[in-house]
């Protein structure tokens, strides 16, 4: 296995005026191709910080992000559009769709930015909504479909120019339990058959227990790293913070 | 790819919001609208007024005495005689190409029980060819008839229908007292004028007819205009001056005596007046534009915000700023461009309205169109520029949580 995240003393502060404050203490943290991996933590603990520097959304304020080998702290707007578009699928919390605007077409969008031709776009966007049980619904808009079908085309715009890694913010914060295995099934199985690394933030115990590596986040620091399969030979380690 | 991704984009966001994009484009739609109207309108009406000095002739020049010299009444010695006319030409026949007394008498005419009002006008041979009169039937006067005075009559054609029931009365005869003396006069031609908005409001009984200027020799012998013709190439201003120059040394008369008006002088006066009036429209449609194309960025401005999330979203999946800024341009030129095609309409049936209700031929370039709504789309991408760009720098993330 290759590494394909690296965080090298990766911290972030959030400027607001009056008050500074650090959200992510600088951290280090590697994670290898084709990991499973969730996030843990009391709510403000940072983890969403550290997510959207991640997905190249934000940028660390200080420390180095490497992606893939390249280090993405010192990319420019564009290349790191290029990045989010070509490497990275996010799925959000509340699915962030595009209103008004059929599911078919919101999973084209990536492929749009990427200039792929519109009929190969289209035809990738049917295979991509089948595939994540929602073929019967490609001309729906996304008021007119349940959250879960609404973070399931999310997942399906996210996969839509094969990215290696998908981030994912709490993909079921706003679902119901049952709605919410079947979405943890869809990343278990791109993760376990398509061999996509996936990261993602949860609240829940049992949601978490999807993934083999759970780290737990505390006051901006990583407290806990856990693999499950602990025949690899890291089990838990305590982190003082 | 982009590009028709993007005018699908446009013309769905516009659709969501029909009534607002109505009203962004209110300020184009007026503006060019009038643009149009006018332009329409003026150069309907320039045509008309072409046509109108045309129908009185290319280089038609009339010399007369100049009325503000002459305190109550006007001396016999400074009225022309035959001799006079007969000097001017010999002395001008360089420059003039037809020139006659201007002597007209309205008299009675009869033809067996009818009896009208007729206009009367003296000419000489070539009128015809000055006027591009249309000959429907016969012939002009021709020399011999004028040198001899001889009672020969060219009618118009609703007067020899008036006079004879047809169109076609070469060979009737009129009687008609000019100057006095009543004779028969025997009709060698008819003429057609063709229609313009002038002839279609006479709608008087009066009938018209062209006589030998020789048959009414005391108006001939004793007249105050020169009604002549001038090589249309040559300058009509320095002609006209020198003629009118040269009469005041024949008749012997004080300096500015005699001057002159030139139908091509009036009609570069009459165009004048028209550009002028299309410059002020044109800074009156401008400052409309202005403020069309101001309330654009205002609605762009506020769409952009209201979209905030949506950029947001766009750009997480990957969309550049250049991206962004070409999606909200597009959709600026194309709310701009959709109101001057509006505008264009509007204009072009105001203008086809107008020009209707006065009974005037409407035209105008279909050219218009392209560059009205070319223009539209330039003000539309000027003052989408600034919404864009807003747009196009935002931060992902900060777009993305914005509420
Ligand atoms: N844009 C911001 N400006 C200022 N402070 C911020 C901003 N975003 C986050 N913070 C602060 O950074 C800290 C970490 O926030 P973060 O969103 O990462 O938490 P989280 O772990 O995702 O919480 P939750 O589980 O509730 O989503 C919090 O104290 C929060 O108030
Ligand atoms: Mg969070």
């Amino acid at each position: 296995m290759s590494e394909i995240i690296r965080l090298q003393g990766v911290s972030k502060t959030y400027d607001t005026g009056k008050i500074q404050v650090q959200a992510l203490k600088p951290l280090d943290l590697l994670v290898e191709q084709g990991e499973y991996v969730a996030i843990m933590g009391s709510s403000g603990s940072g983890k969403s910080t550290l997510m959207n520097i991640l997905g190249c959304l934000d940028r660390p304020t200080e420390g180095q992000y490497f992606l893939a080998g390249e280090d993405v702290s010192k990319k420019n707007d564009n290349e790191l559009s290029l990045i989010r578009n070509q490497k990275i699928g996010f799925v959000f919390q509340s699915f962030n769709l595009i209103p008004r605007t059929s599911a078919l077409k919101n999973v084209e969008l990536p492929m749009v930015y990427a200039k792929v031709p519109a009929r190969k776009r289209e035809a990738r966007a049917r295979e991509l909504l089948e595939k994540v049980g929602l073929g019967q619904r490609t001309d729906h808009m996304p008021n007119e479909i349940s959250g879960g079908q609404k973070q399931r085309v999310a997942i399906a715009r996210a996969l839509a120019n094969q990215p290696p890694i998908i981030f994912a913010d709490e993909p079921t914060g706003n679902l119901d339990s049952k709605s919410s295995v079947e979405i943890m099934e869809i990343f278990t199985k791109l993760n376990r058959e398509e061999g996509n690394t996936v990261v993602l933030v949860t609240h829940e115990p049992d949601i978490a227990e999807f993934a083999d590596r759970i780290l737990t986040f505390k006051d901006g620091c990583v407290v806990s790293d856990r693999r499950k399969n602990a025949s690899a030979g890291c089990g838990e380690v305590e982190k003082p913070c | 790819m982009l590009i028709i991704e993007n005018i699908r984009l446009a013309l769905s966001a516009i659709g969501i919001n029909k009534m607002r994009s109505f009203l962004t484009m209110l300020g184009i739609i007026i503006g060019i609208s009038s643009v149009i109207a006018i332009t329409a309108i003026g150069s309907s009406i320039q045509g008309v007024v072409n046509k109108q000095f045309e129908s009185v002739g290319k280089g038609a020049v009339i010399l007369y005495v100049n009325w503000s010299m002459i305190d109550g009444y006007v001396p016999s010695e400074a009225s022309f005689t035959m001799d006079d006319l007969e000097k001017f030409r010999r002395e001008f026949k360089d420059e003039l190409r037809y020139a006659d007394p201007y002597v007209t008498e309205v008299s009675t005419v009869r033809v067996g029980d009818i009896e009208k009002k007729m206009y009367v006008y003296g000419r000489d041979v070539g009128y015809d060819r000055m006027m591009n009169m249309n000959i429907i039937y016969g012939r002009m006067l021709n020399e011999a008839e004028v040198a001899g005075a001889r009672p020969r009559i060219v009618l118009d054609a609703p007067s020899a229908v008036a006079l004879f029931g047809t169109e076609n009365a070469v060979g009737g005869t009129v009687e008609l007292t000019l100057e006095g003396e009543t004779k028969d006069y025997t009709v060698v031609g008819v003429y057609k004028e063709e229609e313009t908005i002038f002839t279609q409001m006479n709608t008087s009984e009066n009938v018209t007819g062209i006589v030998p200027y020789t048959l009414m020799p005391m108006q001939a012998d004793n007249t105050l205009y020169f009604y002549t013709f001038v090589d249309d190439t040559l300058n009509i201003s320095e002609v006209g001056t020198q003629m009118a120059n040269w009469l005041v040394r024949l008749k012997g008369m004080p300096e500015g005596y005699y001057i002159y008006e030139a139908a091509a002088e009036q009609q570069g006066a009459m165009n004048e007046v028209l550009s002028m009036l299309s410059i002020a429209i044109g800074i009156i449609a401008g400052i409309s534009l202005l403020v069309g194309g101001i309330g654009i960025m205002n609605i762009m401005l506020v769409s952009v915000t209201e979209r905030t999330r949506e950029i947001g979203i766009r750009k997480s999946l990957g969309a550049r700023t250049g991206d962004i800024l070409f999606q909200f341009l597009i959709e600026s030129m194309i709310v701009s461009a959709m109101g001057g095609l509006l505008g264009t309409g509007l204009g072009m049936l105001i203008a086809a309205l107008g020009m209707g209700a006065v009974g005037v031929e409407f035209s105008m370039n279909p050219m218009v169109v392209v560059v009205a709504v070319g223009f539209s789309a330039i003000i539309g991408m000027f003052f989408g520029i600034y919404p864009a760009r807003r747009a196009a720098k935002m931060d992902p993330i900060e777009a993305l949580r914005y509420e």
